[in-house]
């Protein structure tokens, strides 16, 4: 891991001054149930693509927020506050690369 | 022999002024200021310089670049140095590695001739059976096949130190492309970091006579002059940082380079990345390629142009390639003998009777023939000579020749090297017209400019570099650079570069043709593998460690994947390059792990208890008072007068606002929003598991102020913790963290309440303060909140003051004291005292599952009041019937079990020691268990395994001191 991370007050920073605070999870109501419990404590999607996160930014503002990021290429998509996330996220297009200009294959019929 | 150094040249680096001088395996060896340790000891003649791996075979220089496993040293105590690209100091100790007695005689050397005893695989294949056998086998084979000896006691001078840097784009290579991208990059306005592996900036050109073309201001100087011109244009630009002597040794995700120079580790986070990291030779496959004396062309130039040091008397190049005529002219050039160049291209052709001029370009023919070189077309065959080179054997259309020569330059066609953009995601392809592999998909960040290409040529590297710097600029946000017009240079110049055909790799000579130097692995056992079914090149590399030497494939893994191909009839394309990995350069482990920046806490305190402490302890980050003047004088005092501990490192939370009440009650299982202005109570947290997970005190000092107290180890969880439930919620509640603020003390024992109030105007009575209140009020003349609470079990107040004045009031108190009696005491006293008490400690006496039941706290939690953190699971362990586990128990003897030491009914395991201390008060061994089964009733029996004998113990559920508390509330 050494993508950046834009904190909503400290701006872009690396990913190690940060706490991974899990998934962001709705806590199911008192009387859910054994089964939604033991959903919200012990199961978690576990997403290899974007995922909605608790971050903390444990050697700055000491906030927490949340993000998104693709957890296959840790591109963090947005950042907000709990509670105030932006109704559409930018989706940076996916880094497919591009072809590198190099030797021919061709041989110079020298 | 002693070789003469050459006459002073323009390129060199060194100061033949001056001496210095170094031993090398305790003989002395004359070096200059500018020498590496490799040249100096080319320069005295010393041609084995380590032994290899397996068949311990000697070896000497080959590349001089620092890329191949040739020249690893032991220098002053540091194992696998390598010698080429190490300064020469005065006084430096060098010494061989791997060979025993001698690097000369070195006995093992004889596993050369029985090498079918070391078949490829013999890890896996041999000395496994008899099993019991393996362990002597294994130290055996560790000694045999070893690189470096790491001296344990020896203490490296730690001064490592890692810088952080930040670009707008990273070039990664100081050669004519990268020297050119950083320039135009920087004239677009970006901050640009040049990382350079070797002293200076100039790649090829450092080493070369020849003159250059390819852009206006380098244009018709010699390449070493126009490298230093390079060098000075760098220079001039404020916003370029260049990085020589420096190894990018890693490409991360960010993009994040890391780099090492001496000592230092650099990570630079880049906007844009520019891979100039060039083209390198690699060896050739004939029988003994790695006699001493066989070296890569480049390397025999470098050490004449650089060092003047002639590497022998007669040289041969060998090549496949218009690369070795130039690299031979420039041998010439430098006042080496080149007798021949043997070119390997056109075998195949000739063989089927097609005609092949060669070399290509009809100058570096007519230089040769000038410089009255004899010109062989043909396939070396083997290297000639016992420790030396003495003769190169050529298969030649013609027959067989053998040529007397003492150095045999390999000057293929160079690899392009893309290791890092390989790290970096990018993906390489086979190009069967250079046969080599090139770069092919790139990340959208990186541009890759100059020979890594598979393009040869200055002009190509001018205008490649000079283009991929201003597209890494424009990417980067710098509008004014231009690369469109760039592009179309480039792609001209690209196209004008001629790329002679290249055959094929051919394997059909025989004898040990190294085809990986660190591991000793021969084109023979690679062939045996296949036989063996590893026709996979990972699998390969796992079964016979190629590629995984010191060099890490710099030299062998195209070699590997054109050996596989050709082996199993496959393209080089469908088997593939070895994954690489960082590092790609060995790096000291100390730089990666940088500076020790571990901080230690101290208290206010600190200071005044030097003097009477005799003990230390580190807890965490903090330093504390482990045993003043001795446990049982420490314990009598408390019990009998009174005693002062320092308790600043405990976790002092503040929590203020309108709704601070009800948020600890939503917390904790027990409320707090009726706690009563001026009381304090007892807290212990859950989380949604039901664990315990900290606990400690609350008090409230004002309607909406309170003062919380957690464990010292749990105190930024906590933290993290209160923050994590406040966001996102309306709550109107301000955290603040107020532990390094107070300075806190705790004074107990039956005089605490006359040596308290000698300081205080405050009413300490047991009616104006009783247990569990908290008052606000002055102590020695400062500001204390005071907590009547008792961890030790006696009558005892928490007083918390300003940081500042902590030292003050603990003098305040031993003075007030000292007609009582009273002692200082430490951590273990308090823990004796608390264990008296059966005073758990969280995460002591409680573990990831322990439940508030299980620890004997059932009695804080309250299901009557609303919805709190952990309610619903610690509703189910009620349900479940979760019963008291954590119980306390009296040992029948004085030993003292171990902490975790298992309690065993009828041979099974039915709990463990959480704690367990001799008590001077009770004359006794008392501690706490944790019973996974019932009985856990008073009088209950345990078996505790100690040290392979059981101790005998009773149950004991209620403090063995003081069982009323009547002490504490006194």
């Amino acid at each position: 891991m050494s993508f950046l991370l834009p904190c909503p007050v400290c701006g872009p920073r690396d990913v190690y001054e940060f706490r991974y605070g899990g998934e962001v999870m709705r806590r199911p109501l008192p009387d859910a149930g054994g089964e939604a419990w033991s959903a919200y404590r012990y199961l978690r999607t576990n997403a290899a693509g974007p995922a909605q996160e608790w971050w903390f930014h444990r050697a700055g503002c000491r906030r927490w927020f949340q993000a998104e990021r693709d957890t296959v290429s840790n591109v963090v998509m947005a950042s907000w506050w709990p509670g105030s996330r932006p109704s559409t996220t930018s989706t940076p297009a996916a880094g497919k690369g591009k072809v590198a200009a190099t030797a021919t294959s061709e041989p110079d019929g020298g | 022999m002693v070789a003469e150094r050459l006459p002073a040249g323009p390129a060199e680096r060194i100061d033949r002024e001056r001496q210095i001088s170094f031993t090398f395996d305790g003989r002395t060896i004359q070096a200059h200021p500018g020498d590496t340790v490799g040249s100096a000891l080319a320069a005295a003649g010393v041609q084995t310089i380590s032994r290899s791996f397996k068949y311990h075979r000697p070896r000497g220089l080959l590349c001089c670049a620092g890329r191949c496993p040739n020249c690893l040293v032991d220098i002053d105590g540091v194992p696998s140095v390598r010698a080429c690209v190490t300064p020469a100091r005065d006084g430096q100790t060098v010494r061989h590695q791997n060979a025993w007695p001698s690097l000369g005689l070195d006995i093992m050397s004889l596993t050369g001739r029985f090498d079918r005893f070391l078949p490829i695989g013999f890890y896996y294949k041999i000395f496994h059976r008899p099993r019991f056998m393996w362990p002597l086998f294994e130290a055996v084979l560790r000694r045999v096949a070893g690189l470096g000896r790491i001296d344990p006691a020896a203490r490296p001078e730690p001064h490592v130190r890692t810088r952080h840097l930040h670009a707008d784009v990273t070039v990664i290579g100081g050669g004519a492309a990268g020297c050119l991208a950083a320039l135009e990059a920087a004239a677009a306005g970006a901050r640009v970091v040049l990382v350079e592996e070797g002293e200076e900036v100039g790649g090829s050109w450092r080493a070369m006579q020849a003159s250059v073309d390819g852009d206006a201001r380098i244009n018709g100087l010699p390449g070493h002059v126009a490298a230093k011109r390079l060098a000075e244009l760098l220079a001039e630009h404020p916003e370029v940082e260049v990085l020589t002597g420096t190894t990018a040794f890693g490409v991360y995700e960010g993009p994040l380079v890391t780099a090492s120079a001496e000592g230092t580790l650099f990570r630079i986070r880049t906007r844009q990345l520019v891979l100039a990291t060039g083209a390198a030779e690699v060896p050739a496959l004939f029988a003994n390629n790695d006699l001493p004396g066989v070296m890569l062309g480049t390397g025999v130039l470098k050490l004449a142009r650089q060092y003047g040091v002639a590497a022998g008397r007669r040289v041969a190049v060998v090549t496949d390639d218009d690369a070795g005529w130039a690299i031979a002219d420039e041998l010439i050039l430098a006042g080496l003998k080149v007798a021949a160049i043997v070119d390997a291209r056109g075998g195949e052709a000739r063989r089927s009777g097609e005609e092949r001029t060669v070399p290509t370009d009809p100058a570096l023919a007519r230089q040769a023939a000038e410089s009255g070189v004899e010109v062989i077309i043909g396939t070396p065959r083997a290297a000639a000579g016992r420790g030396r080179v003495t003769a190169l054997i050529v298969d030649t259309p013609d027959g067989q020749r053998r040529l007397a020569v003492d150095v045999v330059a390999v000057s293929n066609r160079p690899e392009p090297v893309t290791a890092l953009l390989a790290q970096d995601g990018g993906t390489r392809r086979f190009d069967p017209g250079s046969q080599r592999f090139v770069p092919a998909r790139v990340p959208d960040h990186l541009h890759v400019a100059g020979a890594i290409e598979g393009v040869a040529g200055d002009r190509h590297a001018c205008a490649a570099g000079i283009h991929a710097g201003r597209a890494a600029a424009s990417a980067a946000g710098f509008h004014n650079a231009d690369p469109d017009s760039a592009a179309a240079v480039r792609e001209r110049e690209r196209r004008a570069v001629s790329a002679p055909q290249v055959d094929p790799l051919s394997l059909g000579a025989s004898g040990k043709r190294f085809l990986c130097l660190c591991e000793d692995v021969t084109v023979k056992e690679v062939e045996q593998g296949i036989v063996e079914g590893f026709d996979d090149l990972e699998m390969m590399k796992r079964y016979s460690t190629l590629t995984m030497g010191p060099c890490q494939g710099k030299m062998c893994a195209g070699l590997a994947s054109c050996t596989q191909a050709q082996l199993t009839g496959r393209s080089p394309d469908e088997v593939g390059l070895t994954t690489s990995r960082p590092p790609y350069q060995p790096v000291a482990l100390a730089v990666i792990a940088g500076p020790n920046e571990t901080p230690t806490r101290r208290t206010a305190m600190h200071d005044v208890n030097r003097p009477t402490t005799s003990r230390w302890v580190d807890l965490g980050e903090w330093t504390r008072p482990l045993i003043h003047r001795g446990v049982a004088i420490e314990c009598a005092a408390v019990r009998e007068r009174v005693g002062l501990i320092d308790v600043s490192t405990l976790g002092k939370i503040e929590l203020s606002g309108p709704d601070a009440g009800e948020f600890l009650d939503w917390l904790h299982p027990n409320r707090f929003s009726d706690l009563r202005q001026g009381r304090v109570r007892y807290r212990a947290m859950l989380d949604e598991a039901g664990v315990v997970i900290d606990d400690g005190t609350v008090a409230r000092l004002g309607p909406d102020r309170f003062l919380l107290t957690t464990a010292t180890g749990t105190l930024d969880a906590i933290d993290q913790w209160l923050r994590w439930w406040l966001a996102g919620t309306d709550r109107r509640v301000a955290v603040t963290n107020v532990t390094s603020e107070l300075a806190a003390m705790n004074l107990a024992g039956p005089r605490a309440r006359e040596v308290l109030a000698g300081l205080t105007d405050l009413d300490v009575s047991s009616t104006a303060m009783p247990y569990l209140s908290a008052v606000e009020g002055p102590v020695a003349g400062v500001p204390a909140v005071i907590l009547r609470i008792g961890f030790v079990g006696e009558l005892g107040y928490e007083i918390h003051v300003p940081a500042d004045y902590g030292a003050h009031v603990w003098d305040a108190l031993m003075a007030a004291g000292a007609g009582h009696g009273i002692e200082p005491f430490g951590v273990e006293a308090q823990r004796i005292l608390r264990l008296e008490k059966q005073h758990l400690i969280v995460s002591q006496d409680t573990d990831a599952l322990s439940d508030p039941i299980g620890a004997g706290l059932g009695w804080l939690v309250k299901l009557d009041k609303p919805d709190f953190v952990g309610r619903a699971a610690v509703t189910e362990a009620i349900e479940r019937g979760a019963q008291p586990a954590l119980v306390g128990f009296m040992v029948d003897e004085s030993t003292v079990p171990a902490e975790g030491a298992g309690m065993v009914r009828e041979g099974r395991l039915i709990g463990r020691v959480t704690s367990a201390k001799w008590s001077p008060h009770l004359k006794r061994t008392i501690g706490m268990a944790w019973l996974t089964e019932p009985p856990t009733a008073d009088g209950t029996r345990l078996a505790i395994r100690h040290e392979g004998r059981t101790l005998s113990a009773t149950v004991v559920t209620r403090p063995f001191y003081d069982p009323d508390g009547e002490r504490l509330r006194s």
